[in-house]
């Protein structure tokens, strides 16, 4: 098939949005189909072969975090040519509710169409403000799709319709076969942690605040945690006795994040709230990395209700410490972990998911014919 | 010069006649645009729709003759019948939705699930068949449900701009899949209890992600 993706953000600034447009796109290509992406990049030479150029987005702050957005003459125009030059039997727009390249294409174009969700925000006013505006677009979608329950739920109440519910994948085979961290061969009691240190809800605090107990009752526990943040106020907050088991390695490149996985016993997700799916759970049982999560929705969800991971109350030092202290100590608990993860994560492999995906093109394109522009009066 | 000319006054309010005429004109022309794309749109899910109930009573009809399930048989003989008039855009109608519910409960009888077990890739068949139909029927009523919306406008009511073609009805059927799937394929949970214990298995397990 020929399929053009139309991804809404900056393709060089790290998000989950580009890296899941990326990865689709990669794994089509592998299976044999023709795809082509735009996006807004900042750096042209950033862009693989199957991508072109969108222009440059402009930083808006919106809703506390900066946002960027791409809707001027000049993008319709990139895209309006981009629709031309390749005869697309499907277009997949991303993001299509924000003012960027997803909204645009699908704004320009006419025919099989398909969107993807993938924000979850339970009070948007603005979405709520903007259904009217934004109507006319989205019923052009054939199909929508929502990566996770809460993005569903997201669009069945601000726009009134539903999505067909098809999660983010995991390049499992990324994660597979890494090697541990130096100083982890192989890992001894070791817990990982991988996200922002300084943003509470990834809760960073709660797994610290476990942390005396946890040395109590292991006694050579060490704490390796990976993420962006202040290390050094982190490190300052810290009890001087626990400072020597906690290594704070600070951002990791994406590619080593398999070996901090590789590293540890257990993956840890402490999270406190507003997670919507949890791609770094299936990333650490691709790894083959035994998960301790917090009792949130998604997680509970991803973890099959605790039998391919274990969870604790959100926000529990107790109980995550007695956890952690109870699976370090058990080999074959830690193992059958592992052996249910590897198995859930299958269903999240990316071939697999973008077969579903393809699954959706197949059905929007019965009896249609390519996607076209649309006439210059409706726009 | 023939006829008196317009004081400012009067041309100010034609002006504004033609201008608010174009202005609705132009609004009802972009209303008629929207009406009949979502109505290709209606079109396309229905054949999307036809298309996945025909292949699932395809699946259905080769596992029944593959075990000789006479029910299933009659029941996806039956809903085939009526497909060629559905291709050639007959309507989802009730009895369309009887006749299909007959399927689905065929399917979800329990001597299928048993008799699947000696095809399982005809079984298999069966339910991303089934599992198919469901995703159709969601996008045929999302799409009845956008061109309904906007054909229940008051204004697409009064000018009836919507009524060169019948509201399209919702298409409801239960696809529920039958339960068949375990919750941990066998080789993974059946693990023998004492390879557990052997402090080398569980080792080995462990090691194979980290090497």
């Amino acid at each position: 098939m020929r399929i053009g993706l139309a991804c809404p953000y900056t393709w060089d600034i790290p998000g989950g949005v580009q890296v899941h447009v990326r990865d689709l796109a990669e794994t089509l290509i592998a299976a044999g189909h023709e795809v082509s992406v735009i996006t807004p990049v900042d750096d042209e030479d950033e862009l693989p072969s199957y991508a072109v150029d969108a222009g440059r987005a402009l930083p808006v702050p919106y809703n506390g975090s900066v946002s960027r957005v791409l809707m001027g003459p000049v993008s319709a125009a990139r895209v309006r040519r981009w629709l031309r030059e390749h005869d697309f039997d499907v277009l997949h727009v991303h993001e299509p509710t924000a003012p960027s390249i997803g909204l645009l294409a699908c704004m320009l174009a006419d025919g099989p169409i398909v969107g993807t969700f993938h924000t979850a925000n339970p009070r948007s006013k603005i979405l709520t403000a903007a259904q009217g505006a934004l109507q006319p677009s989205l019923e052009k979608l054939r199909a929508r799709i929502a990566v996770s329950e809460a993005a569903r739920r997201t669009i069945v109440e601000h726009l009134g319709t539903s999505a067909v519910l098809i999660p983010n994948g995991v390049r499992v085979a990324a994660f597979t076969d890494a090697r541990p961290l130096p100083g982890y061969e192989p890992p001894r009691n070791t817990v990982c942690f991988l996200g922002r240190i300084d943003e509470p809800r990834k809760g960073l605090d709660v797994l610290l605040a476990a942390l005396p107990e946890l040395a109590r009752r292991v006694p050579d526990v060490r704490l390796l945690v990976a993420g962006p943040g202040d290390v050094a106020a982190v490190r300052a907050r810290l009890d001087p006795s626990l400072r020597p088991r906690v290594d704070l390695v600070g951002l990791v490149p994406n590619k080593d994040k398999a070996r901090v996985f590789a590293s540890a016993d257990v993956y840890c997700a402490p999270n406190t709230g507003q997670e919507s799916f949890g791609i770094v759970l299936l990333e650490a049982m691709a790894a083959g990395t035994p998960v301790m999560a917090s009792d949130l929705d998604a997680f509970r969800r991803v973890l099959g209700d605790g039998q391919a991971g274990r969870l604790f109350g959100v926000g529990e030092p107790a109980q995550l410490a007695a956890g952690l202290a109870e699976l370090l100590a058990d080999d074959a608990a830690r193992a059958a972990l592992a052996r249910r993860g590897r198995v859930v994560v299958t269903g999240f492999d990316w071939p697999v998911i973008a077969e579903s995906i393809v699954d959706i093109y197949r059905m929007v394109t019965v009896g249609a014919g390519p996607v076209q522009l649309a006439s210059a009066a409706e726009v | 010069m023939a006829g008196r000319s317009f004081t400012l006054p009067e041309m100010t309010v034609v002006v504004a006649v033609v201008a608010i005429v174009v202005a609705i004109a132009t609004y009802l022309t972009w209303i008629a645009r929207r009406l009949d794309r979502l109505g290709v749109r209606v079109d396309a899910a229905h054949a999307g729709l036809v298309a996945q109930l025909t292949a699932r009573a395809e699946a259905a009809g080769a596992l029944a003759a593959s075990r000789g399930l006479v029910p299933l048989a009659a029941a996806a003989e039956q809903a085939l019948a009526g497909h060629a008039a559905l291709r050639a855009g007959a309507a989802l109608d009730t009895g369309v939705e009887n006749t299909e519910n007959e399927l689905s409960r065929a399917l979800r009888a329990g001597e299928v699930g048993t008799a699947g077990q000696g095809a399982p890739k005809l079984l298999h068949a069966v339910d991303s068949a089934a599992a198919r139909v469901a995703l159709a029927r969601q996008l045929h009523n999302d799409a009845v449900r956008d061109l309904r919306a906007l054909r229940g406008r008051r204004l697409v009511r009064v000018t009836r701009l919507g009524s060169r073609r019948l509201l399209p009805a919702y298409f409801e059927i239960d696809d529920a899949l039958p339960a068949r799937a375990e919750a941990w394929p066998s080789d993974v949970e059946e693990q023998p209890a004492p390879a557990e214990t052997q402090p080398d298995a569980g080792a080995a397990v462990g090691q194979e992600g980290l090497a």
